[in-house]
C-alpha cells in the first residue's frame, strides 16, 4: 500500500494531499513506474522542464523503508533538462524511509517559489521555510544548517548544490551520506523552483498490508542476500570490485573512450581503496550489503565518502589520472557542488580529448591547459562548470551541447544527451542496445546488462540465456526482459546491485501489497513500465533516429581486452525491436503490443 | 595419458603443468597464497575430496589430495558441486562468473582474487589443458 503524496504549489506556497489510485499501485506498484504513469498527462513536447509548469515528483517504492532487502530507496521523476525526454533518478540514503515515516509516499511539486525556500515535512503536516541564506551553499552544507535549524535528531535532507542553483542539465540531488539522484538533472529541476532542500522526519509505522508474512520473508531474504558471493565482493570491495576484472576484458573505458589499457600496475578499483585508504563501510537504510566506502586521505579532514565505480572510473581512467586520493577528491566535489559525476567526468574528456586534438585551445578554455592525467585542471573545470563560469559555460552544456558547440557533436559519447556510463559496449555488447534504448539516454541502470554479459548473471526464473559478451542479435531478446526485469526493480525500489531472486522478490511484493502476483505478472508490469515511458519519449520528440550509439563505441578499440571488436549495431536493434513488439520502421510500440499491456489508452499521438 | 578428475594422478599433472607452463609462470608471477578447492559431492560425484595446491609466484610448490572431510586449512577456500567444477574445467563456466553466481563459495581475501583475475583465469587454463577423463 502506498500513501497519500504531498502537491506543493512553489508558486502560491500551497501544500495539500493527493491520493494515489490503487488501480495503479496495482498495474505499476510505485516509485519510477508508477511515476511514469502519474506524469504521463502532464509531459508534453512543448513543456519546458525548467518552468514553473513542469512537476517534479518525488516517489517511494512499495517496499521502501521496510529493512527488506536493499529497498531503502526512492525516485526522482521530471521531465530532463538534459535530454527533453524522459528524467528519472533513484537514490538510497535514509530520506525516503523518513518520508513514508511522516506519512506520505511522495511529492508532486510545481511552480517556482518568489525567493529560494526549502520544504519541512514532520509527522503529516509541511511547511516551507526561507533559504536565502542556503542559496549557494554545498549540498552537505544546506543539509548540515538545515539540520541545526530544525533541531531534530534523525532529520533527513534532500538538497541541490550550486548546480542545481545553476541549472546545470547535469545537477544531482543528495541525501544523508552523499547518496545521489545523479541523472537527468534532477537538481536542475529542483533548482529551476528556487527549491533548495526537502527536510523529513518521521515518527510512524512503514504502511504494510501484511507484516505476518513479509517478516519471516524479509528475514530469509536478508540472510541470503548477506551471504552472497557479490554482497560479500561489494562490502569488502565496494562497487568498484569488478573494476580490475572490466579492465581486462576491455570493459572498462580509457582516455574518453579510446583506449582498453592504461598502462602497467595501474588500478583504479575497489581493491586498490581497500588496500590503501578504505577505513570503513556505509550502508543505506537497512541494507545488509553496506557497498558506501569510507576513506581517510590523510589530510586532516578524517573520514568521508570514497569514490563508488562510475565516479573512479570517470575520473580515474577516463581522464588518465592514476592518483586514487585525486578521484576521491574530485568525486567528493561533484557532490558538494551537486553536479553527476557521470556526467561531469564526461564532459571533461572530452574537453581534455579536444584538447589534445587543438580543437579548443587555452583561448577557449581561459588559459586552462587540459591534459590527460592532471587532477588539478580536471578540478577547475568541475569548479567552473557547477557556476557556469568562464570554460565551465561550456562544460555545462553537458556533452552533446558542448560538442556541439565546438563543431563535433559525434565526439560526444552520449545518448540523447546522457552521457555513457563507464561500462563500453565493446567489452559487453548488451550495453549496446541498453545505452541505445535507454528512456533516460546512455543509462546503465535501466538494464546493466554488463553483468549478465561478464559476470553470467541470468537471473533464474527470467528466461535469460547466457550468450558471449561479444555476440549479437541473439541477445536483443534478453536485453528486453532484463529491462523490463530492471523497470520492476526501479518500482519497488530495489538496489539493482543487490541478486534478490525473482521468487524471493514475489514473496515480499505479495505481503507489502497484499496481492497475489506471479513472476510472468511482475515481467509484465516491468514490460508495461518500459513501454509506457516509451510513449512518453515518443510525445516529447523521440523517434527510432534516437536509438543510436555514439561514435566511439562503432569504431574498434586499439588495445585492451576487446580490442578489434565493435558491436552489431544495426542487426541488434532490428531484432530488439522484433522482441518488443515495435514498429521496426520507427521504433513506436505497436497498438497491439499497448493493448496487451493494458495501455490501449496510450496510443502514440499522431 | 588422462587421469580422472578428481584424483591425485590428475592433480599432479596438474603440478607438472602448472610448473612447465611459461605463460602461467610470468601471469602468476605475483601470486601468493595457497589454495583448497573443494570438490563436493553431487548425483554424480559420491565423496567429497579437496584439491591443495600451494600456489607461489608462479609455481605450484606442493599439492595434496585430501579425502577426509575436514577442510584443508588454506588462504583461499573455493567450494562448489562436483558438476559446476566439471563446467569449468570443460570450459562451460568460466571461473569468474561462477564467484559472482554462486556457482562457487569462496573464502578468503576477495580482494586479492579480484585484483588477480587474470591470474585466476590462467590457472584455469592450466587445469582445463590438463586432461582428464571421469
Amino acid at each position: 500500500m502506498l500513501q497519500p503524496i504531498l502537491k506543493v504549489d512553489l508558486t502560491t506556497r500551497t501544500i495539500r494531499e493527493g491520493p494515489v489510485p490503487r488501480d495503479w499501485v496495482r498495474d505499476y506498484f510505485g516509485a519510477a513506474s508508477l511515476a511514469a504513469r502519474m506524469l504521463y498527462e502532464h509531459l508534453t513536447l512543448d513543456l519546458d522542464p525548467l518552468s514553473p509548469e513542469a512537476p517534479l515528483l518525488f516517489l517511494n517504492g512499495p517496499l521502501t523503508g521496510t529493512a527488506g532487502p536493499a529497498v531503502g530507496r526512492f525516485v526522482i521523476c521530471a521531465k530532463s533538462p538534459a535530454t527533453g525526454l524522459w528524467g528519472e533518478a533513484n537514490i538510497g540514503g535514509f530520506w525516503g524511509p523518513e518520508l513514508r515515516r511522516a506519512g506520505f509516499d511522495g511529492l508532486w511539486i510545481t511552480g517556482a517559489a518568489e525567493a529560494p525556500v526549502y520544504l519541512w515535512i514532520r509527522d503529516g503536516r509541511a511547511g516551507l521555510h526561507p533559504a536565502d541564506h542556503l542559496w549557494g551553499a554545498t549540498t552537505y552544507g544546506a543539509q548540515s544548517v538545515i539540520q541545526q535549524e530544525l533541531g531534530e535528531t534523525g532529520t533527513r535532507v534532500a538538497s541541490i548544490g550550486p548546480a542545481g542553483e545553476n541549472r546545470v542539465p547535469f545537477a544531482l540531488i543528495l541525501c544523508d551520506h552523499g547518496r545521489v539522484a545523479g541523472r537527468t538533472g534532477m537538481g536542475a529541476v529542483m533548482g529551476s523552483k528556487n527549491l533548495k532542500a526537502v527536510a523529513v522526519k518521521g515518527s510512524g509505522e512503514v504502511p504494510l498490508v501484511d507484516w505476518a508474512a513479509y517478516k519471516p520473508a524479509r528475514s530469509a531474504a536478508n540472510r541470503a542476500l548477506r551471504d552472497h558471493n557479490q554482497s560479500v565482493v561489494l562490502r569488502d570491495l565496494g562497487t568498484a570490485s569488478g573494476a580490475e576484472y572490466f579492465d581486462y576484458l576491455g570493459e572498462l573505458p580509457k582516455k574518453y573512450f579510446q583506449s582498453g589499457v592504461m598502462g602497467p600496475g595501474y588500478h583504479a578499483s575497489g581493491c586498490t581503496v581497500s588496500e590503501t585508504i578504505l577505513v570503513g563501510v556505509s550502508a543505506c537504510h537497512g541494507c545488509v550489503i553496506a557497498c558506501g566506502r569510507v576513506v581517510d586521505l590523510g589530510d586532516g579532514r578524517g573520514r568521508r565518502k570514497g569514490a563508488e565505480y562510475e565516479t573512479m572510473a570517470g575520473f580515474g581512467p577516463n581522464l588518465m589520472i592514476e592518483d586514487i586520493a585525486a578521484v576521491t577528491r574530485l568525486g567528493e566535489r561533484c557532490d558538494e557542488l551537486g553536479l553527476d559525476s557521470i556526467s561531469a567526468s564526461n564532459v571533461i574528456g572530452l574537453a581534455f580529448k579536444f584538447y589534445e586534438e587543438g580543437r579548443i585551445t587555452p583561448a577557449d578554455t581561459g588559459g586552462l591547459p587540459l591534459k590527460w592525467g592532471d587532477p588539478e585542471a580536471a578540478a577547475a573545470c568541475v569548479e567552473a562548470a557547477a557556476v557556469r563560469k568562464g570554460f565551465g559555460r561550456f562544460l555545462a552544456l553537458g556533452a552533446r551541447g558542448f560538442g556541439r558547440y565546438f563543431g563535433a557533436e559525434e565526439a560526444a559519447v552520449q545518448v540523447n544527451g546522457l552521457e555513457a556510463a563507464y561500462h563500453d559496449p565493446r567489452g559487453a555488447s548488451g550495453m549496446a542496445l541498453s545505452y541505445a534504448t535507454s528512456p533516460r539516454g546512455a543509462c546503465h541502470n535501466q538494464s546493466d546488462f554488463f553483468f549478465v554479459d561478464v559476470l553470467g548473471q541470468t537471473v533464474d526464473g527470467l528466461g535469460l540465456t547466457f550468450h558471449s559478451r561479444h555476440a549479437g542479435a541473439e541477445k536483443a531478446r534478453d536485453v528486453a526482459i532484463h529491462q523490463n526485469w530492471r523497470s520492476v526493480n526501479n518500482a519497488l525500489v530495489l538496489c539493482i546491485l543487490a541478486e534478490v531472486p525473482p521468487d524471493s522478490i514475489l514473496r515480499l511484493l505479495n505481503a507489502a501489497l497484499g496481492i497475489d502476483e506471479t513472476l510472468p505478472g511482475l515481467l509484465l508490469a516491468g514490460e508495461r513500465a518500459w513501454n509506457i515511458k516509451r510513449v512518453i519519449n515518443h510525445r516529447l520528440g523521440l523517434t527510432g533516429m534516437n536509438d543510436r550509439l555514439p561514435q566511439a563505441f562503432l569504431e574498434p578499440m586499439p588495445d585492451g581486452g576487446s580490442a578489434g571488436f565493435t558491436p552489431d549495431f544495426t542487426g541488434m536493434l532490428s531484432a530488439y525491436y522484433q522482441a518488443r513488439g515495435w514498429d521496426p520502421t520507427n521504433g513506436r510500440p505497436a497498438p497491439e503490443k499497448l493493448a496487451s499491456l493494458g495501455l490501449e489508452w496510450a496510443l502514440p499521438d499522431p | 595419458m588422462t587421469s580422472i578428475f578428481p584424483s591425485p594422478e590428475w592433480l599432479n599433472d596438474l603440478h607438472n603443468n602448472l610448473n612447465s607452463d611459461s605463460k602461467y609462470g610470468e601471469v602468476a608471477r605475483k601470486w601468493e597464497g595457497d589454495i583448497s578447492l573443494i570438490i563436493e559431492s553431487d548425483v554424480r560425484f559420491r565423496d567429497t575430496v579437496i584439491l591443495y595446491l600451494d600456489l607461489w609466484h608462479g609455481r605450484s610448490r606442493a599439492v595434496e589430495y585430501v579425502v577426509h572431510p575436514d577442510q584443508k586449512p588454506a588462504a583461499f577456500v573455493i567450494s562448489a558441486p562436483f558438476s559446476n567444477w566439471l563446467r569449468i574445467l570443460q570450459g562451460d563456466l568460466n571461473p569468474v562468473q561462477a564467484m559472482a553466481t554462486m556457482k562457487l563459495k569462496v573464502r578468503g581475501n576477495m580482494a586479492y582474487i579480484m585484483r588477480n583475475v587474470p591470474t585466476v583465469l590462467d590457472f584455469t587454463r592450466v587445469a582445463q589443458e590438463t586432461p582428464h577423463h571421469l
